[in-house]
């Protein structure tokens, strides 16, 4: 009898077995599928795009096919070139990033929990971000003249107001049930701000900064095109005012890949501060 | 803390609690003898007897509560509320929707302030780790960014109790609410069942003096709920804490309570105070009992009206 069972208990446990293998393996066909499709599109575009270069669809001297880019990009590494105009954008990107985006979330948070300080300087912000901080550049440019300051300071302020708005709305929107369990558990002055209310923003803070990053490119970009003499915005510029289309798209394409490696860092932070978010979205 | 001199009376000897809120002068011997005996007769008496000298864990005394809202209307949540709970006794507070049950709970638990009157606390000289008061909310009241079992530490942390020794408290909690295996998942990994049995052991470790409990099971379904109804029986039995409990169920109020307290309708206000006098250990099985079903009776028939006048509010 007890062996009737053991077999019957063995039986269903290789069923169990086989259906969780198979399921497991039809995940994994799907992500292969996910994987390749996501590669196939760009490089069947690419394709498409060379042999319209090629066979005179398209005006090859303003739409540089892929193989004459790369030459380009090719020459532009080995002079070291390429390198130095993405060091100089990285700079000027990660200094005011991090001068931006830390005094963003310190002020925001601030201007959450004290009233007085919101009704004085909340207003004040919202207009003053409506201004594209873009146009800020010229003032800067004369206060500070043609050097790092005022394009340092352009990302700083993009970064700040993106940061001041999320930290301040995280602090104003926090969920009620949770600052009261805190207060009834002890959390009081400090200890609520660090062991709740920070915490508890760290989601939307670092919303925040995916935001803030992409639009720091964006205006650090744009500065170099007018008021700079290196950097990937100059790069692209310069290129046009020479009529060199192929390093253009070089500038371009670098900036684009900057872009996806700044927001996939960021992207990488937040799955190590904020974990238990991660497992709550998937 | 103003408190009227009427009120004003010594704790004996052999309770902990002595001095701290309670003016006493000298120490009272073990057979009680008051200053002024007379003044006993202003404590209503226990639902149980506790101890040969009772002694209020909380006193509420003409408790009002006035909240204004956005558009600036006045609502009288509370009116006058008179409330005494014994150390060691399970109140279970009951009324109709929104008459102030879990409003009085908040102020008892100082989360509140009352609008006036006094709320009493009788304050042991406590020496380290063991907090005053710990609550159970109805939606658990979980931290989303703790796991399992620094989320039962949580008020262990905030009272600066190591890392190591509140981790090892946690996880004997754990173990007994059948959660060890869940210490490292985060909460919104768990069923609702999992999480108030989280948040029960998040309330008991911190060895409180008192437990409020705002509706701790009314989220849950049916039979999830029975089973937590026995844990808490046990755990309350096991623990004899001061535990005041608000719900909407007449039957969990009978389990779980030592006296039960009917609110009125807004403003709340104490309409009855009544002793339940069934044996303890208690289990669901009480529920069947003929005493039970008659208090249940007794109970509804206090209850009804107020009811039925709180559906005639806004």
């Amino acid at each position: 009898m007890t062996t009737v069972t053991a077999k019957a208990d063995r039986l269903a446990g290789d069923a169990v077995e086989a259906a969780v293998e198979a399921l497991r393996s039809a995940e994994r066909r799907r992500r292969r599928l996910d994987l390749g499709l996501s590669v196939a599109t760009p490089v069947a575009l690419l394709a498409l795009w060379q042999a319209a270069a090629d066979l005179h669809w398209v005006d090859p001297r303003v739409f540089t096919p892929p193989s004459d880019i790369a030459l380009a990009a090719g020459r532009l590494i080995s002079s070291g070139t390429l390198l130095s105009d993405l060091a100089a954008t990285l700079a000027r990107l990660s200094v005011g990033f991090s001068i931006g985006a830390a005094g963003g979330i310190v002020v925001g948070i601030l201007l959450g929990l004290a009233r007085p300080l919101r009704a004085a300087l909340s207003p004040l912000f919202t207009a003053l971000y409506a201004i594209p901080q873009i146009a800020l550049l010229p003032l800067l440019l004369v206060i500070f003249g043609v050097g790092e300051t005022a394009k340092v300071l352009t990302v700083v302020a993009v970064t700040f107001f993106v940061l001041e708005i999320n930290a301040l709305s995280a602090v104003r929107h926090f969920d009620p049930r949770l600052l009261e369990a805190g207060r009834a558990y002890g959390a009081t002055g400090a200890k609520m701000f660090r062991h709740v209310l920070l915490p508890g923003s760290l989601p939307a803070i670092f919303t925040g900064l995916r935001v803030a990053i992409a639009l720091g490119l964006v205006v650090v970009t744009a500065t170099e095109f007018v008021a700079s003499n290196n950097g990937l915005g100059f790069l692209v510029w310069n290129s046009w005012q020479l009529f060199e289309p192929d390093q253009m798209y070089v500038g371009m394409a670098t900036i684009a890949l900057l872009g996806v490696a700044l927001t996939g860092v960021i992207v990488a932070l937040e799955r190590l501060a904020v974990p238990w978010a991660r497992r709550r979205s998937s | 803390m103003s408190w009227p001199a009427r009120h004003r009376r010594c704790t004996g000897a052999p309770l902990r609690q002595s001095g701290s809120g309670w003016p006493c002068p000298g120490t009272a011997p073990a057979s009680g003898s008051y200053s002024n005996p007379v003044e006993i007769s202003v404590l209503p008496r226990a639902g149980q007897q506790v101890s040969s000298l009772p002694s209020p864990a909380l006193e509420a005394r003409g408790v009002s509560k006035v909240y204004v809202n956005h558009a600036g209307k006045a609502t009288l949540a509370l009116h006058d509320v008179d409330l005494v709970v014994e150390r060691g006794t399970f109140v279970s507070l009951i009324g109709p929707s929104g008459c102030g049950k879990s409003t009085l709970l908040r102020v008892l638990g100082v989360l509140e302030k009352p609008s006036s009157g006094t709320v009493r606390r009788a304050s042991a000289a406590t020496g380290g780790a063991s907090s005053p008061v710990s609550f159970v909310f109805q939606d658990y009241g979980l931290f989303p960014w703790l796991n399992v079992v620094d989320n039962v530490a949580f008020g262990l942390r905030m009272a600066g109790v190591g890392k190591r020794e509140r981790r090892e408290r946690a996880r004997a909690w754990l173990a007994r609410m059948g959660l060890l295996s869940f210490e490292s998942s985060y909460p919104e990994q768990l069923s609702g069942g999992m999480r108030q049995r989280l948040s029960l052991a998040r309330a008991f470790i911190s060895d409180p003096e008192v437990l409020l409990m705002d509706e701790p099971l009314a989220a849950l379904d049916a039979q999830t709920r029975m089973l937590l109804q026995e844990d808490l029986v046990r755990l309350w039995e096991e623990s004899g804490k001061t535990v005041v409990l608000v719900t909407h169920s007449l039957d969990e109020a009978l389990l779980l309570g030592d006296r039960v307290v009917v609110m009125s309708a807004r403003p709340g206000r104490v309409t009855l105070d009544m002793p339940v006098s069934l044996p303890r250990p208690r289990s669901t099985k009480t529920t069947t009992e003929v005493a039970f079903s008659q208090m249940k009776a007794e109970l509804w028939a206090a209850l009804r009206d107020e009811v039925e006048r709180s559906l005639e509010q806004p």
